[in-house]
């Protein structure tokens, strides 16, 4: 790449806490869900968000997934003004699987339920927030850019986990390609609703679930508040259905991942992955190490995840202990995608 | 010239009343609208049944193509798959292709929305106080098909496994812009050498009761008192919103370098693509069409060239009265005094509007017009009423080479994106 992308800043919310800091902390215990006592999860209470940033009307309209990644991202606010740029060379990008639909569903449902004979336009003219407005990814997006002044090139995602990988990668490829300066990249998680658990194709009852939301600030230059900073240093990307070629395709993406800093697996210092995933987990077993992450600390946050690590990756980049060295995310999807996320974590010369 | 050049080499359609691209380009030169009145909107006491939507009679015909039993997999899948195998047979490509190049797959969707039937059943499993009975309904399951298993995705996940796509799979849900963002990604993709070959497009079903409502309750569907043919009327002074629809479109885009290797026949080329946010406001866009036009400009840049090479416009022209005022104002800043010397057309008078589907099917009849040298009619267009009677829509079909058309897809809340494409 021949522009450098560095995160700059970062902001997550989930159930460790607001502040990457607490995903450092002592792990929380899921609790059972409101409408399924057998079944525990990480839930988060509907954040209020800030009125000086957003129109009071969105705390009304937006689902509690949407209002959770509006009240994360709007911590990089002061962030993102400091950067002084102009909207049009600010990117968008966004991972917000399932954000809306079908859980305004769930309104309707219960409605018909309770009047099963009432015909369903009159149920349905009933039934608050049911509007377009709630049902596209683009609404929330729309509200970030009109918050935040962002209105360069933008991309919502819903490739289920790894939708956070997509748009990660689409906001670095604008700034490299110089169509942006700065990126959001946003992310939430899904809601805890039925629907989460009928739309996994093998529902499995150990799968804790959290919600939450992660934001990160890319720019082409680093933030100049600490000695260290963070570099997106390469990327891939790779699907397989078959998981007899999926070891096959992990490979390859970890190796296009690390190869444009000539690394090799062993190279890397920290690894983020999914612990509980055993063939991810069969990727490193030439190059034993500990595996970092913070899933016990938040749940499976889903579209979340990546960014939420990479997050935490921020906060030991900027802290006073930091050394130099690469962390390698690598992501496999219950549906076969698989990626490799290399950052290289540098003093900057500054500082030297 | 680019460094990596992107050919079109084949396409495949759904839409209503049209089960191929060709029959689609055909009804409408004719101008036969595919809107007709929905009878299950009709069942339910709607006010306005007018929607654009696959029969049953299609249904059948999709489902007698599917490689599978079509009852066991969601009609998104059944879709997906039906207007895949199409474009791969245009393009000339077995399904193994994918798995023996450097591949991606794009599609664009918007939400899973559930319909009636979906939501009378879920109703069964909840309980007095509003709780539903998760296990009971997990035990009770519904064919995979129906409830609200389904989810934005599965389609993508569903054609990424039939054709053994390896490199890259997304879904884009950007509205009514999706459909033209995924086509823009797959071309960047090739464009920057990360992949040789992809399969993009859109598949949208969304001409159900939900969406049906969603968008009514925010003033977008028109509710006027017409012949559901005659419903959606881009860029007339009556225009009062549009028409709910559904449908799908995938084409497939090459390296120059892949397409060449093989001998394929290029059916045309992706020359450029933009898109931007601009969040001016949820539901319409700057009213002076500034914005649209930075959106347009981008994509002629993108493209290298000048807004005078353009020669035709597939215009979003939703028939809202927000849209087509912004849209118009918009190409007439970018066209200026060339204006003239462009042809302009707004298909979703015809096909109504299916939201991330129509950009993926008005590129492919883009490319028909760029291939055949035929320009579509705007139905229910009269340009003695106009209001921007500056911009040439036309009335009746009308046989023109051209080599450059932009198509446009303005999504809710500000997802704007253009798509400039070239002859072969």
């Amino acid at each position: 790449m021949s522009i450098a992308v560095y995160i700059h800043s970062a902001a997550v919310l989930n159930a460790a806490g607001s502040e990457c800091a607490d995903l450092l902390g002592t792990p929380p215990s899921p609790q059972p869900l409101a409408f399924d006592a057998t079944r525990r999860a990480f839930a988060l209470p509907t954040p209020r968000l800030a009125s000086d940033l957003f129109d009071r009307k969105i705390q009304r309209s937006v689902e509690p997934q949407g209002l959770r990644l509006l009240h994360c991202v709007a911590r990089l606010a002061p962030a993102l003004a400091a950067l002084q740029l102009p909207p049009a060379r600010i990117a968008l990008t966004a991972a917000i699987p399932e954000v809306d639909a079908p859980s305004p569903c769930w309104d309707a449902v219960q409605a018909i339920s309770e009047q099963p004979q009432k015909p369903l336009a009159q149920l349905l003219a009933n039934t608050p927030p049911l509007h377009a407005i709630t049902l596209l990814n683009s609404s929330v997006m729309a509200y970030v850019a009109e918050a935040l002044q962002c209105h360069g090139p933008m991309g919502g995602f819903c490739s289920q986990d790894n939708a956070g990988l997509d748009a990660l990668v689409e906001a670095c490829q604008q700034i490299v390609e110089q169509r942006a300066d700065a990126a959001l990249v946003v992310s939430s998680s899904p809601n805890l609703t039925p629907a989460l658990y009928l739309r996994e194709p093998t529902p499995s009852a150990e799968a804790i679930f959290g919600e939450g939301a992660a934001a990160l600030l890319l720019s082409s230059a680093p933030s100049r508040t600490t000695p260290h900073a963070l570099r997106i240093a390469g990327f891939a990307r790779g699907y397989s259905a078959d998981p007899q070629r999926g070891a096959a395709v992990a490979r390859r993406v970890i190796d296009q991942a690390l190869s444009l800093e000539k690394l090799c697996l062993g190279d890397v210092e920290q690894i983020v992955a999914n612990p509980e995933d055993a063939q991810l987990m069969s990727l490193f077993a030439e190059h034993p190490r500990g595996v970092r992450s913070a899933r016990a600390m938040t749940g499976d946050l889903g579209a979340s995840t990546l960014l939420s690590e990479i997050a935490l990756a921020l906060h030991h980049t900027q802290s006073a202990s930091a050394t130099p060295g690469h962390t390698l995310f690598v992501s496999h999807s219950r549906a076969g995608h698989w990626g490799a996320l290399l950052l290289a974590s540098e003093t900057l010369e500054k500082h030297t | 010239m680019r460094t990596r050049e992107v050919y079109v080499t084949g396409f495949g359609l759904v839409a209503p009343m049209a089960l191929d691209a060709a029959t689609l380009f055909e009804r409408i030169c004719q101008k036969q609208s595919c809107v007709r009145e929905h009878p299950r909107f009709k069942a339910l006491g709607f006010n306005n049944s007018a929607a654009g939507f696959i029969d049953d009679g299609q249904w059948q015909q999709i489902a007698a193509g599917f490689g599978g039993n079509a009852a066991l997999h969601p009609r998104q899948s059944v879709l997906a798959e039906f207007v895949a195998r199409q474009a791969l047979l245009h393009a000339g490509l077995t399904p193994t292709a994918f798995a023996h190049t450097r591949s991606g797959l794009f599609l664009g969707a918007n939400k899973y929305c559930a319909d009636s039937h979906d939501l009378h059943r879920a109703s069964r499993f909840m309980g007095e106080t509003g709780r539903v009975d998760l296990d009971q309904l997990l035990d009770n399951p519904a064919p995979s098909s129906a409830l609200f298993g389904r989810r934005v995705d599965q389609q993508t996940l569903h054609l990424a496994e039939t054709l053994g796509i390896r490199d890259h799979i997304s879904t884009h849900s950007d509205a009514c812009a999706a459909g033209t963002m995924a086509i823009g990604s797959a071309y960047r993709a090739i464009e920057r050498g990360e992949i040789d070959l992809a399969i993009c497009g859109a598949v949208e079903l969304m001409a159900n009761e939900l969406p049906y409502y969603m968008f009514n309750s925010l003033g977008a569907l028109c509710q006027a008192d017409l012949p559901a043919s005659e419903q959606s009327r881009p860029f007339m002074p009556d225009r009062c919103g549009f028409v709910i629809s559904e449908g799908a479109a995938m084409v497939i885009l090459e390296s120059a370098e892949h397409a060449q290797r093989r001998k394929a026949t290029t059916v045309g080329r992706v020359l450029g693509y933009a898109n931007v946010c601009e969040a001016q406001k949820m539901t319409s866009s700057s009213r002076d069409g500034s914005k649209y036009e930075e959106c347009m400009e981008a994509a002629i840049e993108d493209a290298g060239l000048l807004s005078s090479a353009v020669q035709h416009v597939n215009t979003h022209g939703t028939s809202t009265q927000a849209n087509d005022s912004c849209e118009a104002l918009a190409l007439q800043r970018v066209f200026g005094e060339c204006q003239e010397h462009v042809t302009f057309t707004a298909n979703k008078s015809a096909i109504g509007h299916s939201l991330a589907g129509s950009g993926a099917i008005e590129a492919v009849l883009s490319l028909i017009s760029l291939r055949d040298g035929v320009l579509l009619p705007t139905l229910n267009y009269d340009h003695d009423r106009a209001e921007y009677p500056s911009l040439t829509f036309l009335s009746e079909p009308m046989r023109q080479s051209i080599n450059v058309v932009m198509s446009n897809s303005f999504g809710f809340g500000g997802v704007n994106s253009s798509l400039v494409l070239g002859r072969a």
